[in-house]
């Protein structure tokens, strides 16, 4: 990341003047830009650091009013009506300001065209700069610039000068075998003046910002896989002793075979545990305990623990006797005074809507008694109630042309049923990113130039590289020049570790 | 062993206050006394060796004497007294100290203390104390207020594991995040050229960034762990909850000062602002809680 690049734009207008050619206006004038200059505009605007700069902070500020401002739940945004009555909710909060923050699709930040094109323009500037930048990296890598300036030695951020009592051939050839041993790759530099050499370590990592942003714009892509393909039903209850169908094509079946919640002495919640077993058809195909972390997968499909609650276990025959409805209802809502908990379920043959009530949990209802529930029964097109009556658990009661039995209560849990190929991508988008972030950010490419010229007293050894604000570098690079310095005090006698990856 | 925990903190705290003291006196004399001049790494050898200028203060050897050691030496001992006390805790609770507001803000500032004795250690610059120990020093305090009554983890913290591993690089990576604002903050209050006394600005600049370069990463393994915890949890690796988006708000902050680094006219100030701006979000992230529900509602 430290590294110089060339990538600031030069924002001189290409649109050229057109001197003595009175009759054109300026759109005439606009019309001189050729496709390929504006081409060529749109490509240096993308690869700008500033104009990624400039999106990064702009989707941080984005995010920021999305934790700020209260988000409308993804159940109200499909539907105008709750959509409008939400925002009534939020009125008195917000004020004066609820139009117009609701017009700039403030309320939701995260699928609002402002976050999306923020998003999307991120993606392709990191998708141009990654581009644009990794023929530099390349030929940073392979072919990098091994002959500098006599200025370079005296202006580098970092820089020294040796001096020692050797022939410059000798000299050159020790601080080779010491910049190898260090693992340095070292170029010899046929250009004087002087004898030269060119050295530098760990000249791949660079690519680690090519792997870090190609997995950026991975999870990018990866989160719009999650948001456009795959199913998730945050609302799938499943009575225990019932079976309940998946649904979205995927042809399984859930049973739950028990359900279990257990507290501490506090009151905490310490366990929610599911016993499911899953079917295609009469086949079994898995059966697990599933809790809060550990989640049933089979084939793509995961069933996580969310939550549970009691269901009215009911059974409606017709008037031939046929069982026509054998199912758990979940009371899953409750009533807005908090009196009540409703289940409902619809029988479509029959164009019955049933809402079962009963007392929520704590709660007395005078005309509901401990065990009872009672049924309320619509016509689906119609708002017009057909019947209401209390049963006592096991007694048939016939409404209309049916005969209701509520057999009794039973627990259901509640699971989270989904589908997400986007996961995966997800996953694969930030193993590429810390691979990249730790090749750069910790790994990296050291560069020394190093020249050699004749002194009276032996041989003059000027090193420098470009390096300037890394103190661990800087360090490293003082004990070197030290050790080069000491180079003159060892016996002669290694020089056969000389030259070995000459390049 | 709960109350042995509570007296170790009590006593970290004490020490950091100290330890604040320390350095806030030496900072009122320093203005009369004259620092001395940082040792240089010698040459060694029979060649000579010369090193020009522009590369002093890193890493100086120069030794802290009088109220600096003091104030140096009580830091550590505030660090070991923090470590007993989270130790004491894991202990007798059976899990990491990290399940609620107050264990985490003893965590936080032991990751906050932590750093900086490593990047004192590593860069000598002390200043940086006078930063870093006070907002240690109010992340402890406020934990004193916090509720420190032990309680068994929610079914959704039952993953040791990943529990463990969120935590432990959120405390790196915001620990880490105060040394990188202390430095910029250090940065902001001398005038170009730097003033006496205070560390070089190209120094400053620089612990800012090695401070980032260990809190980004740490902060991205944070997220992504968090991401995977939460597929396993509750079926989904995001969900735009506050804590997480305030998470995602702080690491593009990071993620804007590495990039402002290589964009010229982005260095020095501005991306001292940047980090001031981060650490904000540190704070508002883990402070967050208190305002928004969410399912980070227990820490």
């Amino acid at each position: 990341m430290s590294q110089k690049t060339h990538t600031d734009v030069d924002e001189t207008v290409t649109g050229r003047e057109q001197p003595g050619n009175l009759a054109r206006d300026d759109l005439d004038s606009g019309i001189e830009i050729s496709p390929r200059d504006l081409v060529d505009r749109i490509y240096r605007f993308l690869i700008s650091k500033r104009t990624g700069l400039t999106l990064i902070l702009a989707m941080g500020l984005l995010t920021l009013v999305g934790t700020l401002l209260e988000q409308a739940p993804d159940r109200v945004r499909d539907d105008p009506q709750a959509y409008a009555s939400w925002l009534d909710s939020v009125r008195p909060k917000y004020g004066g300001w609820t139009n117009p923050l609701n017009m700039a699709g403030m309320f939701e930040v995260f699928s609002s065209v402002w976050f999306k094109s923020v998003t999307i323009l991120l993606a392709v500037s990191i998708l141009a700069c990654t581009i644009h930048r990794t023929p530099q990296l390349w030929k940073r890598a392979m072919h990098p610039r091994i002959h500098v300036a006599e200025a370079f030695f005296s202006h580098a951020g970092l820089r020294a000068k040796v001096t020692l009592p050797l022939p410059p051939e000798q000299a050159i050839e020790q601080v080779r075998a010491a910049l190898n041993g260090r693992r340095f790759r070292t170029i010899t530099d046929p250009r004087g003046p002087g004898l030269n050499l060119y050295s530098d370590r760990f000249r791949y990592t660079p690519f680690g910002t090519v792997l870090a942003h190609l997995g950026f714009v991975v999870i990018l892509g990866a989160v719009l896989i999650s948001a456009t393909t795959g199913f998730k039903n945050t609302q799938f209850p499943v009575t225990v002793g019932t079976r309940a169908d998946v649904g979205y094509g995927t042809g399984l079946t859930v049973e739950a075979r028990s359900f279990s919640d257990t507290y501490h002495a506090d009151g905490r919640p310490k366990d929610y545990v599911s016993e499911l077993v899953l079917y295609r058809g009469d086949r079994e195909l898995a059966s697990q305990e599933v809790r809060v972390n550990s989640p049933l997968r089979w084939e793509g499909v995961t069933f996580y623990q969310s939550y549970f609650g009691v269901s009215a276990v009911m059974q409606v025959k017709d008037s031939s006797g046929k069982n026509i409805f054998d199912a758990g209802v979940p009371l899953s809502f409750t009533s807005d005074d908090g009196q009540n908990a409703i289940g409902q379920f619809t029988m479509p043959d029959q164009n019955l809507m049933v809402y079962v009530v009963s007392a929520a949990s704590g709660q007395v209802d005078p005309t509901i008694r401990a065990g009872q529930v009672r049924l309320e029964i619509f016509r689906m097109d119609s708002e017009q109630a057909i019947g209401a009556e209390v049963l006592s658990p096991g007694q048939p009661t016939t409404i209309g042309d049916l005969t209701y039995t509520f057999e009794r209560e039973r627990q259901f849990t509640g699971l989270i049923v989904s589908r997400d190929p986007g996961a995966l991508w997800v996953w694969v988008g930030s193993s590429l990113m810390m691979l990249g972030l730790c090749l750069v950010l910790f790994f990296r490419h050291r560069r020394i130039w190093v020249r050699v010229r004749s002194t009276d007293e032996g041989s003059e050894v000027l090193l420098a590289s470009t390096e300037r604000r890394d103190s661990g570098f800087e360090l490293w690079f003082r004990q070197f020049v030290a050790d080069v310095g000491a180079l003159a005090e060892k016996p002669g006698g290694h020089h056969e570790k000389v030259g070995a990856k000459d390049a | 062993m709960l109350e042995f925990s509570q007296y170790c903190l009590i006593a970290s705290s004490i020490l950091v206050a100290l330890a604040m003291v320390s350095y806030v006196v030496v900072l009122a004399m320093r203005r009369t006394v004259r620092q001395p001049a940082l040792a240089h790494a010698g040459a060694r050898g029979s060649g000579s060796t010369e090193t020009p200028e522009g590369v002093r203060g890193v890493g100086a050897t120069a030794k802290p004497t009088g109220l600096v050691w003091y104030g140096s030496r009580l830091t550590v001992l505030a660090l070991l007294f923090l470590t007993a006390a989270l130790v004491a805790r894991t202990v007798a609770t059976g899990h990491g100290p990290f399940s609620n507001q107050y264990e985490f803000a003893v965590s936080f500032a032991w990751g906050m203390l932590a750093a900086y004795i490593y990047f004192e250690w590593k860069y000598q610059v002390r200043m940086l104390a006078l930063v870093v120990l006070p907002i240690t020093e109010a992340i402890l305090l406020y934990s004193e207020t916090a509720d420190a009554a032990a309680s068994p983890l929610v079914p959704a913290l039952q993953n040791n594991l990943l529990l463990t591993l969120h935590v432990v690089t959120a405390v790196v990576a915001y620990g880490a995040a105060a040394v990188a604002c202390a430095a910029g903050v250090l940065y902001l209050i001398q005038p170009e050229g730097g003033r006496r006394g205070l560390p070089k600005p190209a120094l400053l600049d620089e612990i800012g960034y090695r401070a980032v370069v260990v809190s980004f990463p740490m902060m991205t393994i944070m997220i992504i762990l968090g991401a995977i915890w939460a597929d396993i949890a509750w079926g989904t690796y995001w969900s735009w909850d506050p804590k997480e988006t305030a998470s995602l708000v702080t690491w593009l902050i990071y993620g804007a000062y590495l990039h402002a680094r290589v964009v010229r006219g982005w260095r020095g100030r501005r991306s001292a602002w940047l980090l001031m701006l981060g650490f904000a979000a540190v704070l508002f992230t883990y402070f967050g809680n208190l305002f928004f529900g969410g399912m980070h509602a227990y820490a």
